[in-house]
């Protein structure tokens, strides 16, 4: 079986309004993408499509996780085969301690692999990585969490869960500098030890998180589809410039002249 | 001695079953929702069985002269006692249930509490109800400055069918109160109550209730703040599945200044569970300055599910501050997927998000064993 998150023509529509128009993406494991782009061009509707949010429709196209079909799947059974997703605005769960997600999280996409004892470990390693107190555990999920504290328990849960991909949605927005600098060198510290077979697929606007993760692939993604791809340079070459230059190279030659390029 | 009027006498017992007969009974109109129709049940004919109570208090507690009995037999001793508390709390010329209490219970069960004595580890009741009909009715009266903390549970007997409670809770000044009730019974009793207490200048009482069986539960229960620095909290949760009914009215009621209340209700319904909670805050024209909240929460789990919560201010004076807040709503889609992207199943996420919901109410249970067992018969609800 092919290995890999492996998406092809993917259309998604949401609300009727077709958002991802033919979308091709690997990610392999081990290795970091970036997924760039300006607000709106359906960064976080592919994001949202992949874990299976009833909200967005696929109306073409196929999305698999290392040969098995993804897209038939209810999101829990996606988590079960691998895939995680951190989410830009995570919702807040009342009455659920942060100890118990992560316990029935890891529980339910692992199975009992940890004793407690282990699994308080990995915890209270992650916790330290993350400059976390540990009176965060018997706080309810996500609730009156301030920005960068939600983040932080996004890259909780992916370390604790170390899935197979992960599609981290604008991860580094809204945060402090000591927020981002926590958060990527949680992702570094991932890396190198549980997370090493882990694929990334980072969504970012701007490319501040990948001063912390170098990425492999550069994709940029406008109106529904990814239009230009390259190397790392080319995050550093939008930190320059901004997306105004791709936009105009894009349209006058992949888009065609019936594009506007006056956005 | 023996005819002390701890219970109403011969007289007294003909009356309040007559007007047992003739009162309308408590709760929503038979309708849409609510689908029994108590007056049709005959109830007020079932024959009486007996009321008894187990209890667990500790040596230090006897020592210290905290009393623990049948008011019948405590009647000798706290007669001064036993007539200035009883009956201050609950008329039970009030309602149906409350009168066919009056007229047959015998005796009930007494809690008193010396003058500045203080009970850490929870007095723990358990009420043998044998029916067809059951009367319990528990005194509570706590002397100046005692402190204790009081769960009762019921132990049912195969033949019950009808329960018919009444608790009148006293906490004289600066005594603090924590009574906790949980009536878990089978789900083809009917269950009634009548819960109040008077808090006195500097006294707290907190409720913390459970209505989780029987057939149908209607109740109410109630705080008056008599005097300055009295509070109270009034906390409770229910959970109506499989056609159960139940109807819960709160009341904090303030006629005192300078007086706090507290009321949170969690409620959920599943699988053709109904309900309906009004709740009240009640700030009489002189009770200036007082502070009341009540909040109250509703959860639908399922289509057939219902729930009416009415909060109600009634405010007399102008310098004070209440707030009320309700809310009635499905398990929310956003927290759902959120949950489901972990890995965790449908089923278990829903159990985990309405688990979670309860939370607010199930912290104000005295003990961690309590609420574990309060969140393990929650949580086979939604099984």
């Amino acid at each position: 079986m092919a290995s890999g998150l492996n998406v092809s023509d993917l259309h998604v529509t949401a609300d009727s309004v077709e958002i991802l128009k033919g979308i091709e993406l690997t990610v392999e494991p081990g290795r970091v993408y970036a997924l760039m782009g300006p607000n709106g061009s359906g960064k976080s509707t592919l994001a949202f499509a992949l874990a299976g949010h009833p909200g967005y429709k696929i109306t073409r196209g196929s999305a698999t996780i290392d040969g098995e079909d993804l897209l038939a799947l209810s999101p829990d059974k996606r988590a079960k085969l691998g895939l995680f997703l951190s989410f830009q605005y995570p919702a807040a769960i009342p009455g659920v301690s942060v100890a118990n997600f992560l316990r029935s999280a890891r529980t339910a996409v692992r199975g009992s692999d940890l004793k407690p004892a282990e699994f308080r470990a990995l915890v209270f390693e992650q916790l330290d990585h993350l400059g976390i107190d540990t009176s965060f555990l018997g706080r309810y999920v996500n609730d009156g969490f301030s920005g960068g504290e939600k983040k932080r328990l996004e890259m909780l849960q992916l370390a604790v869960l170390a899935p197979k991909y992960a599609i981290l949605d604008e991860t580094d927005s809204g945060l402090d500098v000591d927020a981002l600098r926590a958060v990527g060198e949680s992702l570094t510290t991932l890396r190198g030890g549980a997370g090493k077979d882990t694929g990334f697929l980072i969504i970012t606007h701007y490319p501040r998180i990948l001063q912390f993760v170098e990425p492999d692939v550069v994709h940029v993604m406008m109106d529904g589809r990814i239009v230009k791809t390259g190397d790392a340079d080319l995050a550093h070459r939008i930190e320059a410039e901004g997306y105004d230059n791709i936009r105009d190279e894009v349209t006058s030659t992949s888009l065609g002249t019936s594009a506007s390029g006056t956005a | 001695m023996a005819q002390l009027s701890v219970v109403p006498q011969r007289a007294g017992r003909d009356e309040a079953l007559a007007l047992a007969r003739t009162l309308p009974p408590p709760g929503p109109v038979p309708g849409r929702y609510w689908k029994i129709d108590l007056a049709k049940l005959g109830l007020e004919e079932l024959p009486a069985g007996s009321v008894s109570a187990r209890f667990e208090l500790s040596e230090a507690a006897r020592h210290k002269g905290v009393v623990v009995c049948d008011l019948l037999a405590a009647a000798p001793e706290h007669a001064s006692v036993i007539s200035g508390a009883q009956g201050s709390a609950v008329d039970w010329r009030g309602g149906r249930f409350t009168a066919l209490n009056a007229a047959h219970r015998a005796g009930g069960l007494f809690i008193f509490l010396p003058k500045g004595v203080v009970i850490d580890e929870p007095i723990v009741v358990t009420q043998r109800l044998e029916g067809p009909a059951a009367f319990p009715y528990v005194l509570v009266a706590a002397s100046e400055g005692a402190h204790a903390t009081i769960v009762t549970r019921y132990d049912p007997a195969a033949n019950l069918e009808l329960v018919s409670e009444i608790v009148e809770i006293v906490a004289l000044e600066r005594a603090s109160i924590s009574y906790t009730a949980v009536q878990d019974l089978p789900s083809n009793v009917r269950v009634f109550w009548s819960r109040h207490g008077n808090v006195g200048r500097d006294a707290a009482l907190n409720w913390a209730l459970a209505e989780l069986g029987g057939e149908v539960s209607v109740g109410d229960v109630k705080s008056t703040t008599l005097d300055i620095g009295a509070r109270t909290s009034i906390a409770g949760l229910f959970f109506p599945s499989k056609r159960q009914h139940v109807d819960v009215q709160s009341e904090a009621d303030h006629p005192s200044a300078q007086t706090q209340s507290e009321t949170i209700f969690k409620s959920a319904a599943i699988d053709g569970g109904q309900a309906r909670f009004i709740g009240n805050i009640r700030i009489h024209p002189s009770a200036h300055g007082v502070d009341a909240t009540l909040r109250d929460d509703a959860l639908l789990l399922s289509k057939d599910a219902h729930i009416d919560s009415i909060p109600a201010l009634e405010i007399g004076a102008n310098d004070v501050k209440a707030y009320h807040g309700a809310t009635i709503r499905a398990i929310d889609d956003e927290e759902l997927f959120y949950a489901m992207s972990r890995g965790i199943d449908r089923h278990e996420a829903e159990r985990m998000i309405a688990l979670g919901f309860f939370e607010p109410a199930l912290v104000r249970f005295p003990t961690e064993s309590l609420r574990e067992e309060l969140r393990a018969a929650l949580a086979r609800k939604i099984a």
